[in-house]
């Protein structure tokens, strides 16, 4: 199969030489016989030779799968799977996850298939592991943490002098952030309030686990505490089931969770659409140059402006509902956490480099405080990085929930649903700062920007907390 | 739980007090927070009397300062009596309201606010200055913020009375924070311990802690830039060892020193024994060990004039990229090495990625100098082009996507991903196809590597960087070939020249047609070229094409 795959690449590399010198290019650089697996050295290539390279083919590989060609995007999954490893460097654990993402959306051109080997899917991703690398995760990366310590501060702050509040977890996962809350509360100069705490999670377990520790907790702060458990999904949460009550100062806080409910049926929700698409993706290299001279930022580029429209304030109708019913409920405070990361452009392209990149910086935040043997470090990488990845690469349609968004584009939506924003407070920045400098890895920042903190690894901001509350009087 | 209700009502103006309780409290010295119980002895506020005549003002009205205006001065006052006094003084004429006969009703005010509780008739406080107080505290705007810790008020008088305050009472954790309000301390306690404990559990790399050590630095590295500036302005080519003495000397003041001994492969002497004067020269040597710390990404050969044209060359190729660029050093060193000269090249190899065990020297930037010595004007891209690589930490993943995407090394559809990307993340990653035949060229020109490795002795340097066998995959092979060519035809003469004229377009076009070593010397640099037009807005498509034609023509 090998020989015969070098064979189509290498046809198709002398023949585009008629065609297009930059396509030519492309794939002279690729052919096949210096990435044969009997070359010596190319188990002999440094780091960031090997690096290179892979990005190199994960791009070209990505391209392929775009446009469908399959035969052309196996060739590379073949070079890329001599260089990936998901135990190895940062480059090439990111390489694993990508073509694993990649394969799966190749698969999709055949439904059979791709059914076929995600029929056992849920079985292989059970619960509780899944919850086991969010924990890791947020051992080994300060990201939640900081988001906690930020989201409490800003809650706190809201809620001084209040005596009764009600917070509303919408994903509520993991109970550290409101043992944190419960902390800070009893400390308030006026006395810790009566406090609510509404988890919604689509696992009883999990909240039982959350109302079981925070009960002790509460218990062993002397903090007058109730935990109301609401089993749902987010995307069809009933408001009235949170039981918000007058006379309960209301906060609402959703950590990395907010952006599924932008998951829309976008025109490719089935394979079969995808594959209409799919010729759209196969442009020439120059349409592709001129395309991207047009095309910065979030202009529209043709494929998304074929495939769907990507207005910048629109949000789907279920997003909309959703902060509609929420204001309804006119919090004090609704404290939101999310990547800050486009993955919710339309076109794949798009989503992959963006998400290439991202992912990398995340990475590298693992692989600079973690050792690279960890097997909490793998597990996060592969249950929640990876499957991030491949969400956001595989999917379309309502499967595709990991459609993060920018800080910026939530201003919009949050604006548009009658939130206005509240601007974090410095203590917030200064206890996240503080929390950083115990952390001890320089390589972790925190900005702020118009009264929102982003979360940077190095200079890339990975992660947005913003605050709203009800905009009243406008 | 039982008693929410009960103390529900203190909510209001135990809020509004807060600000100023906050100092009593603060004078405290007990640990513990105060019980709750206390709070039941208070008076509950908002308790007005029933027949009070309660009065509803909208936001608007509720915060209108001046709402009477005086005509004379503009002074604006919030009571109409007040103004009546004031309009005294103008000699204008003035009229009190005279106290009606009957009893006045009291008034109470109600916040405009829905979910306060003194919102509620029931609880609507009797002062109207009180519940505007109230009002801005608790749901408005903390448009005064104090010079001395940044702490935020919504009303100008607790400012006022919190200056007076702050700073005299701090709060000191034990790792070093100070707090001038206890409750944040507090909070913070909470959360600092707590990370003390989850420190305790994470092992964390040294190694790695270095590189982010290292990637505080950047500042260096744009220092570097300065002196280099310097460097390609003297004429005198023994001036400009003594600048590199400077330059190295800018890099000893860096705090960190290499954890362990640099690997072997951080020098490379060379094959042909042309560098005597390397192992002699310790300190030199040192020296440059520690401004690797600069980035691993620098090259930096030694700058020890000897011929005519070395002091240029050899501050051209201080950044130089090790793939290409080095054309101009190889050929200062060659002539160097042909003469007798003693001449050290020293290759400062990636130390960054230590913890990969792997040390390539790749640099991102390379016809910049040499613009710099031609025209003045491109120092501006030098610069630039230095900060965009000081974004880069060591050799992670993050710094191998920019880097491929500052080489275009991705081609294709890729090359247009990554200005896509550029467009999206950093102005200093928009080159349209950047180099785009760079790509291109490793892909063909690793044929021609072995054999070069073998005859050009003098591009150890180069060839260093594909040691070991392991050819640069897209990189470094047509680099090579670049170099070789360009080195034996005297293509960098052409390509001298061709610079002097400070246009790409001539400059490609000339060199073009001068050998086909150049060629690629030109299409290399074109790529870099690339980057100049599309930082001062905008390259010509034509150039582009140029360059990734002849690439992609270029027999394998």
């Amino acid at each position: 199969m090998a020989p015969l795959m070098a064979n189509v690449v290498q046809d198709e590399g002398s023949s585009s030489v008629t065609s297009s010198p930059l396509k030519t290019f492309s794939l002279m650089s690729l052919s096949p016989p210096s990435l044969s697996p009997y070359s010596p050295w190319l188990r002999e290539l440094k780091s960031d030779e090997r690096g290179l390279c892979l990005i190199h083919l994960l791009l070209n590989c990505a391209n392929h799968v775009a446009a469908g060609s399959l035969d052309r995007a196996n060739a590379f999954l073949e070079q890329i799977a001599l260089l990936a490893a998901p135990d190895g460097d940062a480059m090439q654990r990111i390489a694993s996850h990508f073509t694993e993402a990649l394969a799966r959306r190749a698969l999709r051109l055949w439904p059979g298939l791709y059914h076929a080997l995600d029929s056992t899917r849920a079985v292989v991703l059970p619960l509780a592991e899944a919850a086991a690398a969010r924990r890791h995760f947020l051992d080994l990366c300060p990201f939640l943490r900081l988001s906690y310590i930020v989201s409490n501060q800003a809650i706190m702050e809201a809620m001084e002098g209040e005596r009764v509040v009600h917070v509303v977890d919408l994903n509520a996962s993991d109970p550290t952030q409101w043992i944190s809350l419960l902390q800070g509360l009893r400390a308030r100069p006026e006395g810790p309030p009566h406090l609510k705490i509404t988890g919604v999670h689509e696992h009883k377990e999990l909240l039982n686990h959350m109302a079981a520790r925070l009960s002790d907790e509460a218990e062993r702060l002397d903090i007058p505490f109730q935990f109301n458990a609401v089993v749902s999904r987010l995307d069809n949460l009933d408001v009235e089931s949170l039981r918000v009550k007058t006379g309960e100062a209301l906060a609402i806080s959703t950590v990395l969770q907010l952006h599924s409910l932008l998951a829309s049926n976008d025109g490719a929700g089935d394979p079969r659409q995808a594959q209409r698409t799919a010729p759209v993706s196969q442009l020439t290299l120059g349409d592709y140059l001129e395309k991207d001279h047009a095309a910065n930022g979030y202009s529209p580029s043709t494929e998304s402006a074929l495939s769907s429209p990507f207005a910048p304030a629109s949000s789907p109708a279920r997003m909309e509902s959703f902060l509609a019913s929420l204001w309804g409920l006119s919090p004090k405070i609704m404290v939101v956490t999310e990547q800050e990361s486009n993955h919710n452009a339309p076109a794949l392209n798009e989503r992959f480099v963006e998400a290439l990149f991202y992912y990398a910086a995340l990475f590298d935040c693992l692989d600079s405080t973690v050792p690279r043997q960890s097997v909490e470090r793998l597990r996060v990488e592969k249950m929640l990085l990876g499957e991030e990845i491949k969400n956001i690469i595989a999917c379309e349609g309502w499967e595709r929930k990991e459609r993060h968004e920018k800080l910026e584009r939530w201003a919009q939506r949050m604006d548009m649903a009658g939130f206005g924003p509240l601007p974090l407070s410095y203590y917030g920045l200064l206890q996240a700062r503080r929390l950083l400098q115990s952390f001890g890895c320089e390589g972790y920042k925190v900005k702020e920007e118009n009264g929102c903190f982003l979360l940077c690894w190095q200079d890339r901001p990975l992660f947005s907390i913003a605050a709203w509350r009800c905009k009243r009087y406008d | 739980m039982a008693a929410a209700s009960s103390s529900s009502p203190f909510v209001g103006v135990r809020g509004e007090e807060l600000q100023s309780d906050m100092k009593q409290q603060q004078k405290q010295p007990s640990t513990a927070p105060p019980p709750p119980t206390m709070k039941k002895r208070r008076n509950q506020p908002g308790n007005p009397n029933p027949d009070a005549e309660v009065i509803a003002l909208s936001p608007k009205t509720l915060l209108a300062t001046n709402r009477f205006i005086c005509e004379v001065c503009n002074k604006g006052f919030q009571r109409e009596q007040n103004l009546q006094l004031h309009r005294r003084g103008h000699n204008l004429p003035w009229k009190l309201r005279l106290k009606s006969s009957k009893e006045v009703r009291r008034r109470v005010y109600l916040c405009p606010e829905p979910t306060c509780v003194h919102h509620d008739p029931s609880r609507a406080l009797g002062d109207l200055t009180g519940i505007k107080k109230h009002f801005c505290r608790k749901h408005g705007e903390k448009k005064w913020k104090c010079d001395k810790c940044s702490k935020r008020y919504a009303v100008q008088s607790d400012l006022k009375a919190h200056s007076k305050t702050c700073g005299t009472r701090e709060y000191r954790c034990d790792c070093g924070t100070l707090f001038s309000r206890r409750d944040s301390f507090i909070t913070h306690r909470a959360f600092c311990n707590a990370m003390a404990q989850e420190r305790s559990r994470i092992p964390t790399v040294g190694l790695n802690n270095l590189g982010s050590h290292l990637y505080g630095n950047n500042t260096m590295a744009l220092s570097l830039s300065q002196v280099s500036a310097q460097l390609s302005s003297l004429p005198d080519h023994r001036g400009s060892g003594s600048q590199f003495e400077h330059l190295v000397s800018a890099g000893n003041p860096s705090p960190f020193s290499p954890p362990q001994p640099p690997p072997q492969a951080a020098f490379y002497p060379g094959n042909n024994g042309s560098n005597q004067g390397f192992s002699e020269d310790h300190q030199l040597h040192n020296s440059l060990l520690q401004s690797k710390a600069f980035h691993g990404l620098m090259q930096l050969p030694d700058l020890q004039g000897n011929t005519d044209a070395s002091s240029s060359t050899a501050a051209a190729s201080l950044f130089n990229l090790s793939f290409f660029s080095n054309n101009s050093s190889a050929r200062s060193i060659g002539d160097s090495n042909n003469e007798g000269n003693q001449n050290n090249q020293i290759l400062i190899a990636n130390e960054f990625n230590g913890a990969n065990g792997s040390s390539e020297p790749t640099t991102l930037f390379n016809g910049d100098l040499m613009s710099d010595h031609v025209g003045g004007e491109m120092n501006s891209l030098y610069n630039t082009s230095m900060q965009s690589e000081s974004i880069l930490p060591r050799m992670s993943a993050t710094a191998l996507l920019q880097k491929a995407a500052q080489m275009g090394l991705t081609t294709c559809g890729g090359s247009s991903l990554w200005r896509g990307f550029g467009s999206s993340t950093s102005g200093s990653l928009k080159p349209p196809s950047l180099g785009s035949g760079m790509g291109g060229g490793g892909g063909n020109g690793g044929d021609g590597l072995q054999a070069q490795m073998e005859n050009e002795a003098h591009l150890q340097n180069l060839m260093n960087s594909l040691a070991n066998g392991s050819s640069s995959l897209f990189v470094g092979a047509g680099g090579v070939a670049a170099l070789g060519g360009s080195f034996t035809t005297g293509g960098l003469g052409s390509f001298a020249t061709g610079l002097r004229d400070g246009d790409e377009t001539k400059f490609s076009l000339s060199s073009t047609g001068s050998l086909r070593g150049s060629d690629r010397l030109t299409r290399d640099f074109l790529g870099v070229g690339g980057m100049v037009r599309s930082i001062s807005g905008g390259m010509s498509g034509r150039e582009q094409n140029h360059g990734i034609g002849l690439n992609a023509l270029d027999p394998k």
